[in-house]
């Protein structure tokens, strides 16, 4: 058995000293030094950048010269714009997809990846995780060509299969989320895959023993065993697939540029293209914030409802 | 006796602190220096060129020793190449960062807003304006057409690298085959010629660009007949002056075309779509800027050569020219450098020299600037083999006085990404091209100035 004697820094040694030459803890700079080059790099390059966001969301700044200080006013005109509220809608859809399809097709995915006796399950594992070694710029090539209306692969398909195939995929405003859906289910669903199967490898083998036992069903050892045992790790993905989706920029950016008719258009590219291609970078910071605080609190809540970081009772 | 080891004296540890900050200070110092700003006025200059496209590296490199031998500088070029949108970015960045930023900068015509917000375009780039006062004749003899895109309160601060007239490129062969005369007069009679060549053959006369990804794209297909029509984005002061008749009958032509198949819709104007369009002969002709022939025709169908030619575009019934204006990239020099008098006078000496201006066309198919480089002889006789030996000048230099200007806003890109949108909404039959341009006009005016 081993006692932990938590204390400062130096006073189990001054408590080592023989008797009648106590000395006074010495202070060290030691066990700062180690911590400092974290908190020299915290405050560098997320203080200050959001310290300085912050204070460029109550400016208005072209990208040279020196910002004019408007307050609030950046906020206001958010709360009115339709291209951000278009862009806030776009982005909610794109969190569902990503927590109610990416997620549990993952899962499901994982769940037959663990399955006993299945042949040549590296290359299987291999393949879904693929998708996310690839580059964006490839990614979106390849669907572009998929997509394509009047030459793409998909719509060959359909007219292979269904003797029509005139899809504007990336075209019509609806179709558009859609191929932005499939193609966010393609490269994140195996990269998620990956944490399932790894909690999956630690769920002990005798609770699917005892369910064996107790004569339970494939479905109900998966909702009684598996689920609960898995709650960390979900806990764990869902919130990092809802900051992600919350934050996507990549798929769309590339796949429609956030058209047609804004109708892809996300929050970062909505940021995006206020900072950089109309230089309005106070207008862009202020979207930031919202984005930060929806994100932050958002996460804070699906933190508290998924008991992340509660220790288990 | 103590067992710990003896800490070092204090004021050792502060001047170690201090002599590290110290030279981290020097070295920051050293490293964010823009270095002399001292203007150079002779001798070697090496000048940085940023540009998207390698045609224009190579006419600057080809333009050093005439450069060299008018004036006092021996230059060399030092060139980075990057994406059109990207070289505004980046020149940016550099300028926040007081260092880096090139001599010489290109910017592809639709990037060029960017630089009219705010300041950015007075801080930042050398206002040529009094330059070409000083130059007896100039200020007459550049177009007013091609100064007006990059020029901001009566200032200049590029020039352009062409007169992008519009003109309608066809397959003569097609043409011929499908009994269509090339001298049509009218829009309305093409159109009429070709819902019959669309039934008939399955083909197309006129293109619009769906690609929801790239909004200018979408943009170019209508801009090209508005302008022609008479239309325009924006007034010489930057006001949007987008809803008008002129633009409400060009769309309506455009829905009307889609509808009888004599305009298609392809998803690319540079790509596989229009690739395979023009492969196939599902189009056989289309409107576009004169430097479509060298990026679009000749990189997509190269197997086509001789069997293209061009025409000046047919005319509207109700009125308007036979040309309009689309594209093109002006040269700038960043103001404030060493190398600023150094550039400003080797575009003068390779960009706007008559030679210089005669070899643009001649290397690269972009048409001169400057008035007077029209009555050049030789660019009369410039036969083009892709078109089949088609002397083209001579239409070209018909349509110069129908070329509209083209004045830009800052707001630009705002209107490109709302108007691209409604467009689309516009073709697919969704909007009536009155609601298009309305919602259009509401929306620029909800984003725009914000």
């Amino acid at each position: 058995m081993t006692t932990t004697v938590v204390g400062p820094p130096g006073a189990a040694r001054a408590r080592s000293t023989p008797k009648g030459e106590e000395r006074r803890p010495r202070r060290t700079w030691a066990p700062y030094l180690f911590v400092s080059p974290f908190y020299l790099l915290y405050v560098l390059f997320m203080l200050i950048p959001v310290g300085v966001s912050l204070w460029l969301s109550l400016t208005e700044w072209v990208g040279l010269g020196t910002p004019r200080w408007v307050g609030l006013r950046n906020y206001r005109l958010l709360a009115t714009d339709i291209s951000f509220h278009r862009a806030l809608g776009n982005t909610a859809v794109f969190v569902l997809v990503a927590l109610c399809l990416v997620v549990p097709l993952a899962l499901l995915i994982a769940q037959a990846l663990n399955t006993r006796g299945l042949r040549v399950r590296d290359l299987w594992r291999t393949a879904y995780f693929v998708p996310i070694v690839v580059s964006p710029i490839l990614v979106a090539l390849v669907f572009g060509l998929v997509f394509d209306r009047q030459f793409g692969l998909a719509n060959a398909v359909l007219r292979a299969l269904f003797g029509s195939g005139g899809v504007d995929w990336l075209g019509d405003p609806d179709l558009a989320r859609v191929s932005i859906a499939l193609v966010m289910l393609w490269r994140w669903t195996g990269y998620l895959t990956v944490f399932f199967l790894a909690g999956l490898q630690n769920v002990p083998r005798e609770l699917y023993e005892a369910a064996a036992l107790d004569g339970a069903g494939r479905l109900r050892t998966f909702t009684t065993v598996t689920l609960p045992a898995l709650k960390p790790v979900t806990a764990f993905v869902v919130v990092t697939s809802f900051i992600g989706a919350a934050q996507i920029f990549e798929e769309p950016y590339l796949l429609t540029g956030g058209g047609p008719a804004e109708s892809t258009l996300s929050v970062t590219m909505f940021i995006y293209r206020a900072a950089f291609q109309r230089q309005q970078f106070g207008y862009a910071a202020a979207a930031a914030v919202v984005l930060f605080v929806l994100v932050f609190g958002l996460s804070r809540l699906f933190n508290r409802l998924l008991g992340i970081g509660r220790a288990a009772s | 006796m103590s067992y710990l080891p003896a800490a070092p004296a204090s004021p050792a540890r502060r001047a170690l602190l201090r002599g590290a900050l110290g030279l981290g200070t020097a070295a920051a110092l050293t490293a964010c220096g823009g270095g002399s700003t001292t203007p150079r006025t002779s001798g070697d200059v090496t000048l940085g060129l940023w540009t998207h496209d390698p045609g224009y590296e190579r006419f600057f490199a080809k333009g050093i020793p005439d450069a060299d031998r008018t004036g006092d500088f021996r230059y060399h070029l030092r060139v980075t190449r990057a994406g059109a949108p990207d070289v505004v970015t980046k020149l940016l960045a550099q300028a926040v960062a007081g260092r880096g930023t090139p001599d010489l900068v290109g910017f592809e015509i639709g990037s060029f807003p960017r630089m009219l917000r705010g300041d950015i375009a007075e801080r930042l780039l050398h206002d040529f304006t009094p330059d070409i006062e000083a130059v007896p004749g100039l200020k007459e003899d550049l177009l007013p057409a091609r100064t007006a895109p990059f020029s901001r309160d009566g200032r200049v601060y590029a020039f352009d690298s062409d007169t992008p007239m519009v003109v309608y490129f066809h397959r003569r062969d097609l043409f011929e085959k499908y009994g269509l005369p090339e001298d049509v007069a009218t829009w309305e009679e093409f159109a009429e010629a070709g819902a019959r060549v669309h039934r008939d053959h399955g083909a197309s006369m006129c293109v619009v660009s769906t690609v929801g990804s790239d909004p200018g794209q979408v943009v170019q297909s209508f801009q090209m007949l508005l302008y022609q029509r008479g239309g325009a984005f924006f007034d010489a002061d930057g006001t949007l002056v987008l809803d008008s008749p002129e633009a409400e009958e060009v769309l309506r032509f455009l829905c009307e075309g889609l509808r009888s198949g004599f305009v298609v819709e392809v998803s690319d104007y540079y790509g596989a779509g229009i690739q395979t369009a023009l492969k196939a002969g599902r189009v056989i002709g289309l409107p576009m800027a004169i430097w479509y022939k060298n990026y679009g025709l000749v990189t997509n169908v190269p197997e086509q050569k001789g069997r293209w030619r061009v025409r000046a575009l047919p005319r509207f019934a109700g009125g308007g020219g036979v040309t309009a204006a689309l594209g093109g990239t002006g040269f700038g020099v960043v103001e404030g450098k060493p190398n600023t008098r150094a550039a400003t006078e080797f575009l003068f000496r390779t960009w706007l020299t008559h030679e210089g201006q005669v070899r643009r066309f001649t290397e690269t198919g972009y048409l001169p600037t400057r008035r007077s480089v029209y009555e050049d002889s030789r660019l009369g006789a410039y036969a083009d083999d892709f078109c089949g030996g088609q002397r083209l000048f001579g239409l070209y230099r018909s349509l110069l006085p129908d070329v509209p200007p083209f004045h830009q806003s800052p707001d630009q890109s705002i209107l490109y990404d709302v108007l691209g949108g409604n467009l689309l909404r516009a073709y697919h039959g969704d909007l009536s091209p009155r609601q298009a341009l309305k919602q259009t006009a509401r929306d620029f005016r909800d984003q725009a100035g914000r």
